[in-house]
């Protein structure tokens, strides 16, 4: 067995009770043999990008530790809700600031998503926006299985945060599976 | 490697299609080039026919053009804002085939168009088609002709835009690059 390919997780909801934090904080537990998941260092500080600030007192250290971070993964994993049938700003203002960074972070670096929402599309919408960024960053995306985790509220342990949904899990599971040979294709890992 | 390139205009006079034909004067040596059958001849997908006759010998040739090459280059205009349906017609056809074509298949794309987008709306609209289809999509650079008639010779429909040329010798390049990353064979 080749080294285990290094996937790390950037979530779009800061909310402690978000759903995709948890289904993110729960993803090695499907991981394939041959994939280590680890969250990605947490974006909430940024600020709204400015070039002006940017030309003046550079990248903030926020930017800089999660250009590195995307930088020295293998792949990166969102696992992000839809906010107005879009992407969450904030996560969207924390691509942008990355995006700047030289040796771009994202640039043929494999990426793959998942969503979950509490209406019925499970965050769809959001997924081809965010797919139509990473075409500029020219991220390598994954495609199928795609993850929508619609009824969130029906899925999730009300309690614990558990994803219990075993067809969601099977899907998951295939996708993190496909998603390693897909990092092992792209990057001869 | 062999590359087929599909054109979504059935025009004579098409941007597109004389887009297609300027690619082999800008393809690396690595890389060689044949169009596609054309799209028109396939009739409108229903799934009853399928059934009952199977696959038409036109889709049936389609199919087999593009699984036997290495990528494959879709050139099409935007047609309200989207994929021509006749382009979209042959794919919704192929995808039904057993050992679907497109699955693991290196795609590029290419627009050209009259106005100021360049047929951009279309790509986005075509790349989501193809993630259901599991090609693989080539990134950037992205080639969307603006202002087409201003690109291509009037008379001859050469393209003569040397930043367009440019570009898409830039895009050729990269998308050998990506086949012999990914590619099967």
């Amino acid at each position: 067995m080749a080294d285990k390919v290094n996937v790390i997780t950037i979530v779009g909801s800061l909310r402690k009770g978000s759903f995709n934090a948890a289904l993110a904080r729960q993803l090695p537990k499907w991981q394939p043999a041959g994939m280590n998941i680890t969250p990605a260092p947490d974006w909430r500080d940024l600020p709204i990008y400015n070039a002006d600030d940017q030309n003046s007192t550079g990248f903030p250290a926020t930017a800089t530790k999660l250009a590195d971070a995307i930088r020295a993964a293998d792949g990166v994993i969102f696992v992000t809700p839809e906010y107005n049938y879009g992407i969450p700003g904030g996560l969207k203002n924390a691509i942008d600031w990355v995006s700047r960074v030289q040796n771009q972070p994202f640039k043929e670096k494999p990426v793959a998503i998942q969503s979950a929402t509490g209406g019925p599309l499970g965050g769809g919408r959001m997924q081809y926006h965010l797919r139509q960024a990473m075409v500029f960053l020219n991220a390598y995306t994954f495609n199928t299985p795609e993850i929508f985790v619609g009824m969130a509220q029906t899925k999730f342990d009300e309690k614990t945060m558990e994803f219990k949904d075993e067809a969601g899990i099977k899907f998951i599971t295939q996708q993190l599976a496909a998603f390693e040979g897909f990092i092992r294709k792209l990057t001869g890992k | 490697m062999n590359v087929l390139t599909i054109c979504g205009s059935l025009r004579k006079k098409s941007y597109n299609a004389a887009l297609m034909r300027a690619l082999p004067g800008l393809a690396p040596e690595v890389m060689r080039l044949t169009v596609a059958p054309r799209v028109d001849t396939i009739p409108h997908y229903n799934h009853d026919d399928q059934e009952a006759t199977g696959f038409p010998a036109s889709v049936m040739a389609f199919g087999d053009a593009i699984r036997a090459a290495d990528g494959v280059i879709i050139v099409s205009p935007e047609y309200n804002w989207t994929i021509p349906g006749t382009l979209k017609n042959a794919i919704d056809w192929v995808s039904r085939m057993e050992e679907q074509p497109f699955k693991d298949k290196p795609v590029a794309l290419q627009s050209a168009s009259g106005a100021l987008l360049g047929g951009s709306r279309m790509q986005y609209h075509l790349r989501q088609c193809l993630i259901s289809i599991d090609a693989l999509i080539f990134g950037r650079p992205e080639v969307i002709v603006t202002f087409a008639p201003q690109k291509f010779d009037a008379e001859s429909l050469e393209l003569k835009d040397q930043t367009t040329r440019d570009m898409v010798k830039l895009q050729l390049a990269g998308f050998a690059r990506f086949i012999e990353r990914v590619g099967v064979k």
